[in-house]
């Protein structure tokens, strides 16, 4: 475990955000195992299985993206960094996470966070679910609140230590 | 060049050699050419982009895929794979390399992962090839050549990505089409690794040919068969109209459940979480390229680049062998640079108006971009199957790209044949009615 308790934190965060990613991923299992059956053995198939399953999936790729990333398991091009001398290295290093910051903050953040801001404050519904469809945009300020938190992580840690992806090979 | 596609163009290459993640490099360029181009509102339309993008119905079908197939990997599936293949051709000369080649193919084909072939079966496979006296760099660049097979055989997550870019596509369809390319592709291979083969079979004395033990057929059929049947139940709900792609796949998550945590008794239900964790983790990587392409994909088109593209491509020959020639020269560069998933995701919608200017069917076309793509995952600098095939038999990259040449070669050669042959891919689908006969 690591001492500072910054760190710490992330970690504990990085581990909800596991915890949370499963659960979302069972439930849509289930839901669209569900609309099937209802489809094909009832021949009626509840409007809000589709709808639900949808809703899902997006906060599934945005939460599983920033696991993904929280993890440095994103697809990366290291034909040039690899070539680096270690000081090189270290500043590309900060670059590459300031360049995810950014776009954390502005598209994820500020951007989704006025959409979801301007859809709650229209009333727009989910017909079949009878919630906000504002709820469906909530993950992007989420997820981008998080990305920026683990990005700031990055950024702090030192140099030497070395990345998640690193750890676990 | 308008300044939005040169703002465009020089962010994406500059952030990506910085070794910014793909799906954030997308998204960047994208930004900053919406706001060199001083597109009001670009922020929020940027993260409404990709939320809709994300929102589709076919989509569902990748975590599904990407799910069935971490259940199968996880339980017992390479051993059963490996008797099945052995049983069958085990005995032939070169038997270890061909039961390598058709075990990395029906792998990858079940679990829907290249990455998780070399791994599942380089891991036993390799070891035991050297045993038996096959160089090691033969041995990985066989399984990482072989393992891209399992892309073209369904079920296939970036073929339900190149459908969703190409709309208009039919999963069903470009699944069918996937079968007798991917199954060319590996006889290339095979046919590639008994002539090189051939040198150290006879230099060594320890008769490397074959399998020493084979398992007997039968018996490795009938364990093999539940897992293969999730193939043929997948295709099966397809064609006959009974589920959509999406609801396959969501069978097929409960399938590979019944089989490894049921009838197998493989794994136990406290390994599920870390399952659902690593899938979800996947998923996050292939999904949010796909949203962060989707906002890319609406810019380019406003940008009108597909035409400009289509243009140029048609400016140089109006004839469509040498176009075709063309397309996938440029896609092999590409892959030489860039993973599967981000490249089908930037270059369809610029590539796909060229082909069918030329009069080529979209299904033909996605198979020749997952063909061609396909060897850029075995080619360094970007080759996750060639790097992760490297770590898993402990090879150099040096020497494994050495002994990838005859690979490459049988892989173009297969791709030349699937390129030019249309009928290859097109001739299940249609069989099947899955897509209108030949004009």
């Amino acid at each position: 475990m690591s001492p500072n308790p910054f760190a710490r934190l992330q970690a504990i965060l990085v581990r909800g955000l596991a915890a949370l990613c499963a659960a979302i991923f069972a439930c849509l299992v289930v839901t669209v195992l569900w609309g099937v059956f209802t489809r094909q053995i009832l021949d009626d198939q509840p409007a809000w299985t589709e709808e639900l399953a949808r809703f899902l999936l997006v906060w599934l790729a945005m939460l599983g993206g920033v696991l993904a990333y929280a993890d440095d398991r994103h697809l990366g091009v290291d034909v040039l960094t690899t070539r680096f001398d270690p000081a090189s290295r270290g500043i590309a290093r900060i670059t590459s996470h300031t360049a995810v910051l950014a776009f954390a903050i502005a598209v994820l953040l500020i951007g989704g966070g006025e959409l979801f801001l301007t859809r709650h404050a229209s009333g727009q519904m989910m017909s079949a679910m009878g919630i906000r469809k504002s709820w469906f945009y909530a993950v992007l300020p989420l997820s981008g609140a998080l990305v920026t938190f683990l990005a700031i992580g990055k950024l702090a840690a030192k140099p030497g230590t070395p990345t998640a992806k690193e750890e676990s090979a | 060049m308008s300044p939005g596609l040169a703002v465009l163009l020089v962010s994406f290459v500059v952030l990506m050699l910085l070794e910014v993640p793909v799906a954030f490099v997308i998204g960047l360029a994208t930004l900053l050419a919406a706001l060199a181009l001083g597109r009001d509102g670009s922020l929020v339309s940027l993260a409404s982009d990709m939320a809709n993008g994300l929102d589709s119905f076919p989509l569902l079908a990748i975590p599904f895929f990407v799910l069935a197939g971490e259940l199968m990997a996880a339980g017992g599936l390479a051993r059963r794979l490996i008797d099945f293949a052995a049983s069958m051709i085990g005995r032939l000369t070169g038997g270890l390399a061909l039961v390598n080649t058709l075990t990395c193919m029906l792998f990858g084909a079940v679990s829907g992962s290249a990455t998780a072939a070399i791994s599942s079966i380089g891991g036993s496979l390799i070891p035991e090839m050297e045993r038996k006296g096959y160089p090691r760099d033969f041995s990985v660049a066989l399984t990482a050549t072989a393992a891209t097979t399992g892309l073209l055989i369904p079920p296939s997550n970036v073929m339900i990505v190149y459908a969703l870019v190409a709309t208009n596509v039919s999963v069903g369809a470009l699944f069918l089409a996937g079968i007798f390319p991917g199954i060319l592709t590996g006889i290339a291979i095979m046919i590639a690794s008994l002539i090189i083969s051939r040198r150290f079979r006879t230099a060594s004395s320890a008769a490397p040919a074959a399998v020493t033990e084979i398992p007997r057929f039968w018996p490795s059929f009938f364990r093999a068969f539940p897992s293969l049947l999730m193939l043929v139940l997948v295709m099966l709900v397809i064609l006959k109209g009974w589920m959509t792609p999406t609801e396959s796949s969501a069978l097929a998550v409960l399938w590979s459940l019944l089989l490894v945590a049921v009838f197998y008794r493989e794994i136990r239900w406290s390994a599920m979480p870390a399952i659902l964790v690593n899938s979800a983790r996947t998923t996050g990587i292939v999904l949010l390229l796909v949203g962060t392409s989707a906002a890319m994909s609406r810019l380019l088109t406003i940008e009108q680049v597909p035409q400009l593209a289509a243009d140029a491509l048609l400016s140089v020959s109006d004839n469509p062998l040498i176009i075709l020639l063309l397309i996938n020269l440029a896609l092999l560069l590409v892959g030489v640079f860039m993973d599967m998933t981000p490249a089908v995701l930037v270059f369809t919608p610029i590539f796909l108006p060229v082909s069918a200017a030329i009069g080529i069917d979209p299904v033909h076309f996605g198979i020749i971009m997952v063909a061609n793509l396909c060897i850029g995952l075995c080619t360094p600098p970007v080759g996750t199957c060639l790097f992760l095939g490297c770590g898993v038999g402990k090879a150099k990259i040096a020497g494994v790209s050495r002994a990838m040449i005859p690979f490459y070669i049988a892989m173009i050669a297969a791709l030349l044949v699937i390129t030019y042959w249309p009928d290859l891919s097109l001739w299940l689908p249609r069989a099947f009615g899955e897509m209108p006969a030949a004009p």
